[in-house]
């Protein structure tokens, strides 16, 4: 049977976007939207620009009511409830968790809480999706993991990029082995964002984790680790240009394979109004690099239901399944991925333990670019 | 309906002069240097209305306010307000309270201080978090950092109308609709990444703004909250609707993405500078395609 689409005026879209190899659950997610099976009540922890971002979408997904938000500050809570939402809200998680029993809780507040408030929300039964990272340390974020699991609880962390369309096939493309043993891999995420003292301002040393890669890069972090595996060890630099935390890091990771992964990444680079990520990647049999915009492999030989030869599939042409758009697909699907697993349904990439390991590499990159580039092995 | 707006049925977007646009990166960059300087975007939109395009589809920009400013025959402006640039979007708070703020400050001082009257009769003050009153102060702060002659429309733009549509709040959508005809003298449009679930909810509500703007194309991207769904909405709308994404992030020739809005009921079309290599000339074929 021919796959191709031919769209009105004869276009043919690629016809590799419907052959392309996925595991079983790729291809299971490629057809439907992700969505609880069974009604769900959520609540969100914390109301700065993500944390609004989380209510509004969980209003957008079937089956999920929002029973209550909280937040300390009154007038992140008035200004969400003058935008439409009326369900409750309160100054506090204990106060939210005690009157409105959420099945879930989305933890979304300063990075500083996070890791207490999630404690709360485990402790009282719910389960919990934090926004990245985690907690603090990835020693706090360990003890997430471990109250999540003694309950039975589901614990995940907030990497949307790992929900983004194009990174989901790719990953799939390596799973499938496409390109086969890898030899080299390099990636990057660079972003136009900080460029003055001021706002760099907005992340405290005393405060926040770090910077770039701790704020933005651990989801590229994550789709490495995602699909190579835990690095053994690292070594990194960095560049403080503007303030307390890093503006740039650069690093290379071994894994236990001895494949070297490079990672670059900054948010001081003029040309990137939107983010940009791109992971390269040579096995032994052929090529892969993967965009914002596309997903390209050149292979030697036909592989994992890749053909010989360039293939490239654009973002655009793959299955856009959210059914709300809030800042692109991502929001939705990771956010519905969450809700489907705490209700019984398959796991998603972006369990706790996965955000974990890229936290204790973040640590790691961290505590190398303290000692000058010196190698660190990665915690377990 | 506002009396005697005309919906249009081409306009010429330049949203990718914000970097807002579905496109690869190396376009959009090819794009926002190629107006870089205001002569030559002067220059475009002169010709596109000679194309036949009704009016530009744009937010305040830098770069827009010094083409209009180069040009002696005003351009029909449909105002996508309030225009908030890539890296500004990631430092503020969702909402229009950190926007309004930002905004309030740089804005001329007889502006504020005919708000700051207003405010003290009708609009609660900052912190209040009343979106529906202090929306359209955000929006008069926007339009006049737009300074244009021949303002048609005034739209409220996706990141706002998307929050108050996710919330269904039934009122603001009401009272926008009445506040922005009436401030701005001008027709009342929302910008939607959520077109489908907005004219369904537009219709429930029994609210008729002017014009609704959102994507439409033959691959389904970014058509919300399914493309059934949203083509179903689209047959039986009575808001007019002007397509945008035809290109689908550009997989789809723009021709072949105008046919399929018009023929599934888009009242007009809003290609954007970044579907547009020759802008006169592709303008001036889509014209002679669309109806009247």
């Amino acid at each position: 049977m021919d796959s191709r689409r031919v769209l009105p005026g004869g276009t043919v879209l690629n016809p590799m976007t419907d052959l392309a190899a996925s595991s079983a659950r790729d291809e299971a997610s490629a057809s439907r939207a992700p969505a609880p099976l069974r009604p769900v009540r959520a609540a969100v922890a914390g109301l700065d620009r993500l944390g609004v971002a989380h209510v509004s979408v969980l209003s957008a997904i079937p089956d999920c009511e929002l029973v209550g938000f909280c937040d300390p500050r009154r007038a992140a809570r008035t200004s969400l409830r003058g935008i439409g939402h009326l369900a409750p809200g309160f100054a506090d998680l204990p106060k939210l968790l005690a009157r409105t029993h959420p099945d879930v809780v989305i933890v979304s507040s300063a990075e500083a809480a996070r890791g207490p408030m999630a404690r709360l929300a485990l402790e009282a039964g719910a389960s919990v999706l934090a926004e990245r990272p985690m907690a603090r340390t990835a020693e706090e974020a360990a003890g997430l993991a471990d109250l999540a699991a003694e309950r039975g609880l589901k614990l995940a962390g907030a990497h949307a990029l790992a929900f983004e369309p194009v990174f989901v096939r790719a990953h799939a493309a390596i799973a499938a082995g496409a390109v086969g043993a890898p030899r080299h891999v390099r990636s990057s995420m660079f972003a136009s964002r900080v460029f003055s003292a001021q706002q760099s301002a907005r992340f405290d040393p005393a405060l926040v984790s770090g910077g770039v890669v701790s704020q933005m890069a651990s989801d590229l972090l994550f789709l490495l680790l995602w699909s190579f595996g835990q690095p053994l060890q690292v070594r990194a630099t960095w560049n403080r240009i503007y303030g307390g935390v890093e503006d740039e890091l650069h690093g290379m990771m071994t894994l236990a394979s001895g494949l070297e992964v490079g990672f670059d990444s900054s948010w001081s680079v003029p040309g990137y109004p939107q983010p940009a990520t791109v992971v390269e990647l040579e096995g032994d049999n052929g090529k892969l690099l993967v965009s914002n915009d596309a997903l390209e492999l050149d292979l030697v030989g036909p592989r994992g239901g890749w053909p010989a030869g360039h293939t490239r599939v654009r973002d655009a042409e793959l299955p856009q399944l959210a059914r709300f758009d809030l800042d692109g697909e991502s929001p939705y699907l990771m956010d519905a991925a969450f809700l489907e697993w705490a209700t019984g349904g398959s796991e998603p990439p972006n369990t706790g333990a996965a955000a974990l390991r890229v936290q204790r590499t973040v640590e790691a990159l961290y505590a190398s670019a303290r000692q000058g580039g010196a190698t660190v092995p990665v915690g377990a | 309906m506002k009396r005697g707006f005309q919906a249009p049925r081409l306009l010429l977007g330049a949203e990718s002069l914000n970097g807002l646009v579905r496109a690869s990166r190396d376009r959009a960059l090819e794009v926002m240097a190629r107006y870089r300087e205001p002569e030559s975007l002067a220059v475009t939109m002169s010709k596109a209305l000679d194309a036949g395009a009704e009016g530009v589809l744009a937010g305040p920009s830098p770069a827009l306010s010094a083409a209009l400013a180069e040009l002696k025959r005003p351009v029909p402006i449909f105002a996508l307000l309030p225009g908030i640039p890539d890296f500004e979007r990631h430092e503020l708070g969702l909402g229009a309270e950190d926007l309004l703020e930002r905004r309030w400050r740089r804005a001329a001082l007889p502006l504020r201080m005919r708000l700051s009257l207003e405010s003290l009769m009708r609009i609660p003050p900052p912190g209040h978090g009343d979106f529906v009153s202090r929306v359209p102060v955000l929006l008069e702060l926007e339009a006049a950092a737009l300074r244009v002659r021949d303002l048609r429309a005034v739209i409220l733009s996706a990141p706002l109308t998307d929050l108050a549509l996710a919330a269904g709040n039934r009122r603001f959508f009401q009272r926008l609709t009445r506040s922005m005809r009436r401030r701005f003298r001008a027709g009342a449009g929302f910008e939607s990444r959520n077109l489908g679930l907005l004219l369904r909810r537009l219709r429930e509500w029994e609210v008729r703004p002017d014009l609704v703007l959102g994507p439409v194309n033959p691959v389904g991207l970014m058509m919300k909250p399914s493309p059934a769904e949203l083509l179903e909405e689209l047959r039986t709308t009575e808001i007019p609707v002007i397509a945008r994404e035809l290109r689908a992030g550009g997989i789809v020739p723009l021709a072949d993405g105008v046919r399929y809005a018009l023929e599934h009921r888009a009242h007009g079309v809003a290609p954007d500078l970044v579907d547009l290599d020759d802008v006169a000339a592709e303008l001036r074929r889509l014209f002679a395609t669309t109806p009247a």
